[in-house]
């Protein structure tokens, strides 16, 4: 059997406890709500956001950046691109170029290996739609996204030097090598398992 | 005009109303649940701040087609949401808005009051049986078990008031408020506020508030005895729960806050609004409490009810009687 | 199904005749992912509980096999979704081991930070919604999630602008780290953690010493510290439970040894000992958090360069095991390699798996109400469980 002392002891802990949330839910009641009212307001996305893929143009010479090596097929973890080369004198390019949006994981693994930042990602991922053949991207579609969004940072040059920065010689020879790269040298190493 | 219609009219009237501000009231919670969660709550509908969001959810409700399980048993679910909202309708048939203003102004308007309040555990546990859901079994059970054992703390907190007026009439309780200080709140120091607290906390258990819902539950019986029902049946059982959490509201305000009485109420219509604005206070309180606190479970529940709040609310009204009797003894 | 011996009722002699068959099933508002326990009731005790999982099985380590140590970290977070980089981590650190791969100490330094504001966000998940199944989803509970939810996007603005991503992240490579961090980062992470920490004082004032939320935690759903022995649980489970294991000071990974943090270790097995020692480990990861940024060093992000081919990394024939303290418990990768550019097996630990083997003992005696809460404090993720 308690004692009184320590029901009253009890209680006025109760009291006090209540007050105690009650006050945090009153003090949030006057903070400004973090909702925010999309899309009317869009929050600002960081420099390396992952929204939806594209394909480039290379900003000089208004060529696409496609080389149509087949690396990001090779890479990508769900198999949603599909790539045919096109063979021309001076250097390759994509043929058909297939991407699955739907099925996308948005893995970044296609940008980083992508030698030429054909393959990009862009800072918006509103594309959602009624119709899940809409999110079939096939090239013209791809290329029309590139230009109509914000680029993201992240490019496959970029990250492949943030994983491992280039000494001095080796910058030398990466400028060399990207005015060499329009010979069509293709870079597949080791064929898919 | 012949007393039958100006009854019956005052009815409509008062029904109609009712039916108004339940919505309203349920968009006035979830706006202020929305600010004191960070977020905004209803908006678009009715733009901005969703002032249609109630008469859409109104429209839905009544579009929607109404399933009735297959194996229920079907008199008992159809009537139960009927079962459950009368009561919860009817009591607002004793409740004076401002002198005059009210369809009938018992003599016996509390006793009215609580006893027809009581009667929704019928409609409740119908809903619960004829589901033929387990969820809605177990969560009927716990219905009966909690309000039963709620509804006694409750009376007995509302007589407080009652004995220090010394009349069941609702508007002579009000009339007895009158003066500064006059509200049974602050009646004898300690016993008023005490009293109210207890009102209030029974009334969250009788109205299956959190901290006291386990009977709905979310998190494990989805919804309760409320599960299988959809459609215009939802809505009547969700227009029911509102009724009845703003006639106790409005009884908490009579009976404790003075009702209409303020500045300026010898106007009826200025009096009728202090009595809606002391009401929302009080349905505003126990709103705050409900989305600032996790539930408890059901014997911890009755463990409150039976050891905790009936011997204060008992003790509690002896004091009352043994303070009013003083009072008359010494002013006689 | 469940094995007729195996299983534990409780007989309480209840004396009506009825026992309630009740599933709460995968498809339930505080199933936490896809569980479904049958509960039998007699009123609202149960008495006996049968556990089905498998609800959630994706075939990872089928998968895996057939992925390349390139592609499978980006998978890999998908088992524990709700903590990836620890996920990750596991898997990468079990490739490392076997192939016998350096990590650069500045990639270690990053391994560190994003796991322990990964912890700090997984905790906030596990804190929201533990208090909505106990609290309501129209109720107290809900606000406490939403309060949760803030600082916990707030967490996910940082890895935001960290890698791209706000859930599943493909942060880790075989060999150190994807990204580096951006500028602004520190400074942002560190009023993120300042901030953070004045939001969990708000959270213990909402929630310690209120007598509604004590009788819900207190002496509900004890594990013993035999049991807990017995049973093999892991994590908070454990710490909770009086044994003071934790991986990150047993065997010290990704240079944690440089690290002063304290291993919270309550005794009482119960609900309330379970959440006392999660929310220390909120304040010691945010401690951790700042030490790192303090003393981050300079260097290269991975020992191997970037990704250029699918199958760039191969892992000479060997096996290994390692393990990580996760979110919720141990989590363990053995990985068997064969020489080439894919695993020949990989097993995964699944820390909420082993955690959950512990419920048919705690759960019959206990009230319905009981179960949800005993399940929030055991913070299970299927994506663990069922792979």
């Amino acid at each position: 059997m308690r004692d009184g002392a320590s029901f009253l002891g009890e209680t006025w802990q109760l009291v006090g406890a209540v007050r105690r949330a009650m006050a945090v839910t009153l003090r949030n009641l006057f903070r400004r709500p973090v909702t925010v009212q999309y899309p009317t307001v869009k929050r600002v996305y960081p420099d390396r956001f992952r929204g939806i893929l594209a394909l480039t143009y290379d900003r000089e010479t208004g060529e696409e950046n496609c080389i149509g090596c087949r690396l990001c097929e090779m890479i990508c973890p769900p198999q949603v691109i599909k790539v045919e080369m096109l063979k021309a004198e001076k250097r390759n390019f994509a043929r058909t170029f297939t991407l699955e949006l739907y099925s996308c994981e948005f893995c970044e693994l296609c940008v980083q290996v992508c030698p030429t930042d054909a393959i990009i990602m862009l800072k918006t991922f509103d594309l959602a739609t009624a119709d899940r053949r809409e999110l079939l991207l096939d090239k013209d579609r791809l290329h029309a996204l590139g230009l109509q969004h914000q680029p993201s940072w992240a490019t496959g040059n970029r990250l492949r030097d943030m994983q491992a920065p280039p000494t001095p010689a080796k910058a030398e020879a990466k400028a060399e090598g990207a005015a060499a790269a329009a010979g069509g040298k293709t870079e597949a190493k080791e064929p898919a398992e | 005009m012949p007393p039958l219609v100006h009854h019956v009219l005052a009815g409509a009237i008062l029904l109609g109303a009712l039916v108004g501000l339940v919505s309203y009231v349920t968009l006035l919670e979830r706006k202020f649940a929305a600010r004191m969660q960070s977020r905004i709550g209803p908006y678009y509908v009715g733009w901005p701040h969703g002032w249609l969001q109630p008469i859409a959810d109104g429209i839905k409700l009544a579009l929607k087609e109404d399933v009735v399980p297959d194996a229920a048993d079907r008199w008992v679910y159809n009537l139960a949401p009927l079962a459950f909202l009368v009561p919860c309708v009817l009591i607002f048939a004793t409740i004076p808005f401002a002198p005059g203003l009210g369809v009938a102004d018992l003599n016996i308007g509390v006793l009215f009051f609580l006893a027809v309040s009581s009667l929704e555990i019928v409609g409740l546990f119908m809903g619960g049986w004829g589901s033929n859901n387990k969820y809605a079994l177990i969560s009927a059970m716990r219905a009966v078990n909690q309000i039963i054992s709620y509804d006694l703390p409750f009376i007995f907190a509302a007589l407080v008031p009652v004995v220090l007026t010394g009349s069941l009439r609702l508007s002579a309780i009000v009339e007895a408020q009158r003066g500064l200080f006059g509200w049974h709140v602050f009646a004898f120091g300690v016993i008023g506020p005490l009293a109210f607290l207890a009102f209030l906390v029974a009334t969250l258990a009788a109205e299956n508030r959190v901290p006291f819902d386990i009977l709905e539950a979310e998190s494990e019986l989805v919804a309760g005895f409320r599960v299988e029902y959809s459609g215009m049946k939802f809505a009547l059982i969700q227009l029911a729960e509102y009724a009845h959490m703003i006639g106790t509201s409005f009884l908490g305000a009579l009976l404790f806050l003075g009702g209409w009485l303020g500045p300026g109420s010898q106007h009826v219509l200025v009096g009728a609004l202090w009595f809606l604005l002391k009401a929302m206070v009080v349905f505003l309180v126990v709103t705050w409490v409900r989305w600032s606190f996790v539930r408890i479970r059901v014997d911890q529940i009755l463990a409150i009810s039976w050891k905790l709040l009936l011997p204060l609310t008992l003790v509690l009204l002896m004091a009352t009687a043994f303070v009013v009797a003083l009072r008359g003894a010494a002013g006689a | 199904m469940a094995d007729a011996e195996a299983r534990h009722v409780v007989e309480i002699g209840y004396g009506g005749n009825e026992r309630l068959v009740m599933n709460m099933g995968p498809q339930h508002p505080s199933a936490h992912g896809v569980f479904r326990a049958i509960l039998t009731l007699e009123g609202e005790t149960v008495i006996a509980v049968d556990a089905v999982i498998g609800y959630l099985h994706r075939c990872h380590e089928k998968l895996a096999e057939n992925l390349t140590y390139v592609q499978y970290p980006s998978i890999a977070s998908k088992t524990d979704y709700v903590a990836a980089m620890t996920a990750e981590l596991t898997y990468v650190s079990a490739v490392e081991k076997v192939g016998k791969i350096d990590v650069p100490r500045r990639a270690q330094y990053l391994r560190v930070l994003v796991a322990e504001l990964q912890r700090i966000a997984s905790h906030c998940l596990w804190l929201g919604t533990w208090c909505m199944d106990m609290g309501g989803a129209l109720g107290g509970g809900a606000t406490v999630f939403l309060y949760a939810i803030r600082e916990r996007e707030m967490i996910l603005d940082l890895f935001e602008a960290l890698t791209g991503a706000r859930l599943l992240y493909g942060f880790h490579q075989v060999g150190g780290v994807r990204y580096d961090l951006p500028a602004g980062w520190t400074e942002q992470c560190r009023r993120t953690m300042d901030f953070v920490a004045g939001r969990i004082d708000e959270y213990e004032a909402m929630l310690e010493d209120n007598a509604f939320f004590l009788v819900r935690a207190q002496g509900v759903g004890v594990i013993s510290r035999d049991l807990a022995l017995d049973v093999g649980v892991c994590g908070p489970l454990i710490r909770g439970s009086g044994i003071g294991y934790d991986v990150r000071r047993t065997e010290p990974y990704s240079s944690y040894g440089d690290f002063d943090f304290k291993v919270p270790v309550e005794m009482a097995g119960d609900c309330y000992a379970r959440y006392r020692v999660r929310m220390v480990e909120f304040r010691e990861s945010i401690k951790i958090v700042r030490q790192v940024l303090d003393g981050l060093p300079e260097g290269p992000i991975s020992s191997r360069p970037g990704v250029k081919s699918v199958g760039q990394v191969r892992i000479p024939k060997g096996e290994g095991y390692t393990r990580i303290e996760g979110a919720r418990g141990e989590l363990g990768c053995y990985l068997v390699a064969d020489g080439g550019a894919k695993p020949y097996r990989l097993k995964w630990r699944g820390a909420s798996f082993s955690n959950l083997a512990v419920l048919p003992h705690i759960i019959p005696g206990c009230k319905i109400a009981d179960v949800v809460a005993i399940m929030g404090s055991v913070d299970p993720v299927f994506g663990e469980v069922d792979r």
